[in-house]
C-alpha cells in the first residue's frame, strides 16, 4: 500500500494507492492516527490508486469516520472506483461517507 | 471437477498473493473485471475468516481451498480446522447499531456477491458458488 499525505487549504488529503486489506490495513490506521495528532478536522481520502479494498479496508474508513465525528470533523472521499463502490453499497457504508468524483468536488464539500 | 486444491499454512501475511495466484490459474474461465474482483473479494474474505476466527492464527493449523467447475457454476469450498461457529449468529452488519462497527462484513459481502452460500461441518467449511453465464464456462 502506498499512502501520501498533502494539506490543501486546511484539509489534510490521504492519497492511497494499492490494496487496503487486512495485512496491511494498519498502515492506513497509523496514517489517519498522524492526520488526527495534527489536528486537522476536514480529511479528504483519494482511493484513485486503490485496485482492492476488503471488510478489513472498510473497518478502517469507519473507524477514521467516528473519530472525526468525536471532534466535530468530516471525512469525504474521491476517485473511488465501481467495484469498491459497489462494496459500499452492499454493506451500506456510503451512506456514512461522503463520496465524490473527483477532489475538487469534494473539496467544495467541506 | 476439481479444477484447484491447495492446502495453505494459517499465515495472514500471505493471503493476497495467494488468492492473486488462484486467480491467474482461473483465467480461462474469462470473467470480466467486475466478477474477478468480487469473486477475488470473497475468496479473500473466505480465507481471512479461516485462518482469523477458525484457525484463531494458529501457524499449525492450515486452510484448504477447494475449487470446481460444473456445467453452470463454480464453486469455492474454504475448510478451516478450528472449532467451528454458529453461522447464524453473525449479526446484519447494515443494521442501524451495527452500521459503525468495524467488524462483521466478510460474510455479509460473500452472501451478498456469491449465487449460494452454505456453511457446513459445523461452520468449518464455507461453500460458494457462482453460478457462470454460458461463455465463462
Amino acid at each position: 500500500m502506498d499512502i501520501k499525505l498533502d494539506n490543501i487549504n486546511g484539509v489534510a488529503i490521504v492519497t492511497v494507492g494499492g490494496n487496503i486489506n487486512m495485512d496491511n490495513c494498519n498502515e492506513l490506521r497509523d496514517a489517519f492516527k498522524k492526520v488526527l495528532k495534527d489536528g486537522k478536522t476536514k480529511v479528504l481520502i483519494d482511493l484513485a490508486k486503490v485496485v482492492f479494498i476488503d471488510s478489513s479496508g472498510i473497518a478502517s474508513l469507519i473507524e477514521m469516520f467516528q473519530n472525526l465525528e468525536k471532534v466535530g470533523g468530516k471525512m469525504r472521499l474521491c476517485h473511488v472506483n465501481k467495484n469498491i463502490i459497489g462494496l459500499f453499497e452492499i454493506t451500506k457504508v456510503h451512506k456514512l461517507f461522503g463520496i465524490f468524483e473527483n477532489r475538487e468536488e469534494a473539496l467544495k464539500e467541506f | 471437477m476439481i479444477i484447484f486444491d491447495q492446502t495453505i499454512p494459517s499465515d495472514m501475511s500471505g493471503v493476497t498473493e495467494f488468492v492473486s495466484a488462484v486467480f491467474e490459474k482461473l483465467s480461462f474461465l474469462s470473467f470480466d473485471e467486475p466478477t474477478v474482483f468480487n469473486l477475488k473479494l470473497c475468496l479473500h474474505e473466505a480465507v481471512v475468516n479461516a485462518i482469523k476466527h477458525g484457525n484463531k492464527l494458529n501457524s499449525k493449523l492450515r486452510v484448504r481451498v477447494i475449487i470446481k467447475n460444473e456445467e453452470n457454476k463454480l464453486i469455492f469450498e474454504v475448510d478451516d480446522q478450528g472449532e467451528g461457529f454458529d453461522p447464524q449468529s453473525i449479526p446484519d452488519p447494515t443494521a442501524e447499531e451495527n452500521i459503525l462497527k468495524c467488524s462483521g462484513r466478510g460474510v455479509f459481502l460473500i452472501k451478498n456477491i456469491m449465487d449460494d452460500v452454505q456453511f457446513q461441518n459445523n461452520g468449518k467449511t464455507i461453500k460458494m458458488v457462482k453460478l457462470l453465464k454460458k461463455e465463462e464456462g
